[in-house]
């Protein structure tokens, strides 16, 4: 049995956390506490770098309440010594965020009474997913519960606390009487968390610390590690989540896309023409398209928004990441001067608990197909027109707007007739009906030919 | 048509992959399907023409097969992912050679397609299988029970299907139980679509596995066992394909320990043949 032991302990990270004030669990812990300018109430970010079996895990922390009332516990397979944990750079996950995010590309139509047609593009990405968070306090050595201080030290703002435990009743006992607050089920759902050999990562802040940072929210902490397994738990955050949770997970590789293999991996809709006026809306048009992609999968796929060499884009939503932010981002295997090898995949998971049963396995392929989620907006051309070919024009372009209505109608379930009076607005100008009656006649044609 | 039982193979493996590009997110390249199917025919045919050339005596020299080739490519399609036409290429190649190269007393020491699979995925760098392809819908696993089911009842394969399937979900139970999951985790694990194609479509190629029904049987736990093992305790996503490829060879010292007749595609099958030995069956991926 001791191989099979020694390598059920090297089962990679889960992660959980507990609150003193709400007896919420989210995954990793992560909490929405910014809804105004976010497009998810609900969501936890998370990158991973990983090259063969080693990995650099970074959690975003976008923690809003008081610190002093933030902690938060990750199971890992391995202990952690004090260099294997850091804290990382603010900005990276909103780097990573917008880089990655779909994107609205707009095109202009040119006049076309011109022979020269010319494109401009520009863009707009909304923003992503947030967090928000819980607590701790103190953490003792208490061998009758058969948990155990396996080290203690500190990294930036946190205090780290690497526990092992025997069974997960005295893991829950020892959590309560260390002011952790604890959620009904907590006991059944870390037992096959500690029967797999893990330790469980505790930080929190240190104010001392945090006073000493000057920084004015907490920093993403980061673990590095080693194992076979690439997973991510969910399990532990949806114990007593009342809706859906959001988790956008980027995951950065030197090969090539990373699915997932207990889960189908679906790719959210793209490329299409939609009306012009989801400029204005186009946060909530995501979200409606998502949630009605996100349904007619019944509820039970991880989407691909992005995956790309980030070597480059087309089109950039954000500057590709520069050496120094992928190194941010834990991107470890890139040397100065080397041309960039990373692939990025942008995982969108929406779960629930009567669909996501398991936690989240990943694998890494070597298929480098590039894929973004991007969403058109085609302008017609406004200016003078003065030559037969405009009415032709004009006819295709009410066309083209009827399809694009017909379109975002299907991908959000929006009331189709509400989007054709709002698309109608920007088209101001209906298509006379003789117009249509005798487009295809000798005598519209005559009439074309006495116009030109 | 549909004399043979390898046409609703093929016509089954072939709604498969309809179904799985019509309704999956696959990213299944057409032209690599016709590469794939190609090669295989193509192979077959080469193959065949050589072997025909240098066997001894001519009447034991293989004929052309294309179901087999096609049986084979198709479950290539399915199970196989690449970025490049000679990945593929090399995948059918070997998967069709694997057949004329590696056999025993005219038995193939590995399944076709799981050979081709393996040494697209060691060889080239550029393979890859997607286990979680098919999702974990129940009316798949209606569809594939069905279906399989309908293929295996011609082919006599069944106690090879329950052998596996069933001592892999005693395995994972008994994990289940162990580890304190709830059971809809369990059933999540057992209802993957690709578990179930693998159980019931290439597990049970009567060409690559044991003839005696004992032996069967041994064979069918052992690679839910070593499955069991690779995906848990190693973390292997393609855990079953690694299994099968594994312990295929196996089936000729089984064979020896509990001999009986080969299965042969076109025999004629007497009333008076023991139970075990199969009847006119597919090809199996």
């Amino acid at each position: 049995m001791k191989p099979l032991q020694t390598l059920a302990s090297l089962v990679l990270a889960f992660w959980v956390t507990f609150s003193f004030i709400q007896p919420a669990w989210a995954f990793c812990g992560f909490y929405v506490a910014k809804a105004d300018t976010k497009l998810y109430n609900k969501a936890s970010q998370v990158a991973i770098a990983r090259d063969g079996k080693r990995t650099i895990l970074t959690m975003e922390n976008d923690y809003q309440g008081d610190v002093k009332d933030f902690a938060i516990v990750v199971p890992v397979p391995v202990l952690l010594k004090e260099e294997q944990v850091r804290v990382g750079d603010p900005k990276i996950m909103e780097r990573l965020d917008s880089f990655s995010a779909p994107r609205l590309v707009e095109y202009f139509d040119s006049n076309p009474c011109d022979v020269v047609m010319a494109d401009q593009l520009l863009l707009a990405a909304p923003s992503s997913a947030s967090t928000g968070e819980a607590m701790n306090q103190a953490a003792q050595r208490r061998d009758a519960l058969g948990v155990t201080v396996e080290a203690k030290f500190t990294v930036g703002e946190y205090d780290i606390l690497l526990l092992s435990a025997k069974e997960s009743g005295g893991l829950e006992t020892w959590l309560i009487q260390n002011g952790y607050k604890m959620p009904p089920g907590a006991r059944q759902l870390l037992q096959p968390y500690i029967r797999q050999q893990m330790k469980f990562f505790v930080a929190k802040v240190n104010l001392t610390e945090f006073d000493k940072s000057g920084f004015q929210s907490l920093r993403p902490l980061m673990i590095a590690y080693e194992s076979p397994k690439f997973m991510l738990p969910i399990r532990l955050g949806m114990m007593n989540a009342q809706t859906d949770q959001d988790l956008i997970v980027y995951l950065l590789s030197p090969k090539g896309q990373i699915e997932l293999t207990n889960y189908r991996t679906v790719k959210v809709p793209s490329d299409v023409e939609i009306p012009e006026f989801v400029k204005g809306e186009f946060g909530p048009f995501y979200q409606a398209m998502f949630q009605t992609a996100y349904t007619r999968e019944d509820r039970r796929v991880g989407f691909l928004e992005y995956a790309w060499d980030m070597a480059g884009c087309d089109p950039c939503s954000a500057d590709p990441l520069n050496y120094e932010e992928l190194r941010k981002a834990g991107v470890f295997w890139l040397s100065p001067n080397q041309p960039t090898n990373v692939f990025i995949t942008r995982l969108h998971v929406r779960y629930s608990r009567d669909k996501f049963p398991e936690d989240l396995m990943f694998q890494e392929t070597s298929n480098r197909q590039q894929f973004q989620g991007r969403y058109i907006l085609q302008h017609p051309y406004t200016g003078e027109m003065t030559c037969s070919a405009a009415r032709d024009y004009k006819r295709s372009v009410r066309q083209r707007v009827e399809r694009q209505v017909q379109t975002l109608a299907k991908l959000t379930g929006w009331n189709i007739q509400e989007i054709r009076k709002k698309a109608r607005v920007a088209d101001s100008e209906p298509e006379p009906w003789w117009e249509r009656a005798f487009s295809s006649t000798f005598l519209g044609r005559m009439v074309d030919w006495w116009r030109s | 048509m549909f004399k043979d039982a390898r046409d609703f193979q093929i016509l089954a493996l072939f709604l498969f992959l309809t179904l799985g590009l019509g309704t999956r997110d696959w990213t299944l390249r057409p032209d690599l399907i016709l590469v794939t199917i190609a090669t295989c025919l193509l192979t077959q045919w080469l193959a065949t023409q050589i072997s025909a050339k240098f066997s001894a005596p001519p009447s034991d020299s293989p004929t052309f097969s294309p179901r087999s080739a096609l049986i084979t490519s198709l479950g290539l399609c399915l199970l196989l992912r690449a970025d490049h036409w000679w990945t593929v290429t090399i995948a059918a190649c070997l998967a069709i050679l694997s057949k004329f190269v590696f056999r025993f007393k005219e038995k193939h020491c590995f399944n076709p397609a799981n050979f081709g699979m393996i040494a697209a995925l060691l060889l080239t760098g550029d393979a890859w299988v997607s286990p979680g392809q098919w999702g974990a819908d129940w009316w798949y696993a209606l569809l594939f029970f069905g279906i399989g089911g309908l293929i295996l009842q011609r082919v006599g394969r069944w106690d090879t299907t329950a052998a596996f399937f069933g001592s892999y979900a005693l395995l994972e139970a008994g994990r289940n139980f162990w580890l304190g999951w709830t059971w809809d985790v369990y059933l999540h694990k057992l209802m993957s679509g690709s578990l179930l194609l693998f159980a019931l479509f290439m597990v049970t190629d009567p060409r690559s596995i044991p003839n005696a029904r004992t032996g069967r049987f041994v064979w069918a736990v052992m690679i839910a066992l070593l499955t069991f093992i690779l995906r848990n305790y190693f973390y292997v996503s393609t855990a079953i394909l690694w299994a099968l490829f594994v312990l295929s060879p196996l089936t000729i010292a089984l064979d020896i320990l509990w001999p009986a007749p080969r299965f042969r595609w076109t025999a004629t099958v007497t009333e008076s043949e023991p139970e075990s030995a199969p009847t006119p069956t597919p090809a199996f991926l």
